[in-house]
């Protein structure tokens, strides 16, 4: 298990694209994790407005006079924390259905069949009408998201343990006489892990363009800060277009949401390669 | 067999999407008159004495039994009524009509600019894997198509909008205009269209890209692509000729797919350039919580892209043979 780690690290070190993802994803967790150490102020404590970028505001102040970095610095607490909790939760509930479905047939035909229906909905229209009928709320947002993010999972985790379920060494282990749990737990599940992470990733990657969508739109929780009701209030302000405060209040906050959508990319294709043998055949990048 | 459980099972589907339109209101805490009067989040909420409220239930016909008002509503879709629209005071069929065509044009424009991009920079990219060319493409398209649509929007409206001027930054056409010919009617609804499409373009050519890549270092791999360089034809010809067609053919099932998806995507586009399409009225109705409106965006919506992906379920089989049903 440990040396499979180590050789695993060693493969993805070799990835350019992988290491710079990793770097930029670093970078924002230990931002959010000390953002109270880092930020210079209380992101909601409010100070003279529409301040230009000073030596006591690096990035100036908004419009009603809030430290833009403050801001960004807190908000990727919560643009992360949205992100990975909906990703992690999906992966757990689409793992574990993907597992059942995929080893007894009665019950997957019945998973499936919900799936599907899932899979049929267009979900970003539907989670902004929702949204707007619902107090807008972080624990909401979270909520939707996990909702309409499990069955993409539980779909990629069936069809292959539809593929390992007849290999001769499950058949071997069922011989023995080991129960069905013993099986999906012991020689199914450490066999999907890999694809698991691949679909954390692309979920937390969705996750974070959707919650900044979402806010942008002005669905987003106002309690909360994340990246994109910074930029929503950024462009709510009247003249942000023909002004130069955009270079500081608009193009930060975008560039946040870029650059951690960039690294979960890069990441994510990454890990694709190591695990798709036919890409990591042709290509080393 | 198989096509018919699909026709049903897309039936199912549009009638679960009608009645979740149909409760969705109803269900929601608060009263149902207050979604027509503005809702809780107006500045001035309308306050309705016993007898209007009364007057305006029974013309909604919210007083009825819930099976009634279902089946009224139900009809009413037949008949192309989706409600009436608060903030505009239009009905909502005609405004979201007026609406789609503009999505139409938008979404039909971007497809078929970042179809072709996308296949022949993942044909080049495949190409030359692992050479200079694909490492600089590769980065190159997941960058750009990391940028989130609406932020990319806001910049395109700054740097080319603004700055230089030439391209319009709302809208889709000029307001109060009076055009000589048709021609340049159509010049200036080009002129609208560039950046929003554009913005369109380049958040989603990443998927197509690296589909047409992968799907292009499949039929390298393939025998048939030895046998061409065996008998000395050339790169360029084995690679336009044999390996292109073969790979496009998983990517041409993906269009209708990709456009459904796309129409998702406009909600974010057209707010940020005040297009006047379906995206747009939704945006709208959520900041005037118009949800008349809201709900009629909300089914055309859906609908385009179910049909879309209809379409695109029931083309798969037919373009690859060695595409099975399952």
């Amino acid at each position: 298990m440990i040396r499979n780690l180590i050789a695993f690290l060693k493969e993805y070190g070799k990835s350019v694209l992988g290491l710079i993802g990793l770097g930029i994803m670093v970078f924002f967790i230990v931002s959010a994790v000390f953002a109270p150490c880092i930020a210079p102020y209380d992101p909601h404590q409010m100070h003279k407005p529409l301040e230009h970028p000073n030596s006591d505001h690096l990035l100036g102040t908004n419009d009603i006079g809030q430290d833009i970095l403050s801001e960004l610095i807190y908000g990727s607490r919560v643009s992360l924390f949205i992100a990975f909790f909906v990703s992690i939760v999906s992966a757990i509930i689409g793992t574990s259905l993907g597992l059942l479905s995929g080893y007894f047939e009665r019950v997957g035909f019945f998973i499936m069949r919900i799936v599907d229906a899932f899979l049929a909905i267009p979900r970003l229209p539907l989670i902004i009408v929702i949204a707007a009928f619902m107090r807008p709320s972080i624990w909401n947002l979270i909520f939707m998201f996990i909702v309409f993010g499990w069955p993409f999972t539980a779909r990629i985790i069936r069809s292959e343990v539809l593929s390992l379920r007849n290999r001769p060494y499950v058949d071997a282990t069922r011989m023995l006489g080991a129960r069905d749990f013993y099986i999906l737990g012991r020689h199914i599940l450490p066999n999907v892990v890999p694809l698991i992470i691949v679909q954390l990733i692309i979920e937390a990657r969705h996750v974070i363009l959707a919650e900044s969508g979402l806010s942008f739109l002005g669905l987003g929780d106002p309690t909360a800060k994340s990246w994109g009701m910074v930029l929503h209030y950024a462009f709510e302000y009247p003249t942000i277009f023909i002004s130069e405060i955009w270079k500081w209040w608009m193009l930060p906050a975008g560039l946040c949401i870029t650059f951690t959508i960039l690294s979960l990319t890069f990441i994510g294709y990454s890990l694709e390669e190591l695990i798709n043998p036919r890409l990591k055949r042709v290509t080393r990048l | 067999m198989h096509r018919i459980t699909k026709i049903i099972s897309y039936i199912i589907l549009i009638i679960s999407i009608l009645s979740f339109n149909f409760f969705l209101p109803r269900v929601m805490p608060g009263d149902p008159l207050s979604f027509l009067t503005g809702g809780p989040a107006m500045d001035m909420p309308i306050v309705l004495d016993k007898e209007m409220r009364a007057k305006l239930l029974a013309y909604y016909g919210l007083d009825k039994p819930l099976q009634q008002q279902f089946y009224a509503y139900m009809l009413g879709i037949l008949h192309g009524d989706l409600g009436w629209s608060v903030y505009f005071n239009a009905p909502v069929s005609e405004i979201v009509i007026g609406g789609l065509k503009w999505t139409l044009l938008l979404v039909g424009a971007a497809t078929a600019i970042y179809m072709v991009l996308g296949i022949l920079l993942g044909a080049i990219s495949a190409w030359n894997r692992c050479g200079k060319r694909d490492v600089g493409l590769l980065t190159f398209v997941l960058s750009i198509s990391s940028f989130p649509s609406f932020f990319l929007g806001m910049l395109f409206i700054i740097l080319l909008g603004v700055n230089l001027s030439f391209f319009p930054i709302s809208g889709a056409q000029t307001p109060f205009a009076e055009y000589s010919t048709p021609f340049e009617a159509a010049l200036d609804a080009f002129r609208h269209l560039l950046l929003p499409a554009m913005t369109l373009v380049i958040a989603h050519i990443g998927g197509i890209y690296l589909l047409m890549r992968n799907s292009m270092l499949n039929v390298i791999g393939e025998d048939y692509i030895l046998t061409a360089r065996a008998k000395g034809l050339s790169e360029r010809y084995i690679m336009h000729t044999h390996a292109m067609k073969n790979a496009l053919l998983p990517i041409i099932t993906m269009i209708a797919l990709r456009a459904g998806f796309m129409i998702s995507g406009t909600i974010f586009v057209e707010t940020v350039f005040a297009y006047p399409g379906v995206g747009r009225l939704l945006y709208d109705a959520v900041t005037y919580r118009d949800y008349p409106l809201l709900q009629g965006a909300f089914l055309i919506i859906t609908l385009v892209i179910i049909t879309a992906n209809f379409v695109a379920d029931m083309t798969y089989a037919h373009l690859d043979p060695r595409v099975k049903h399952e």
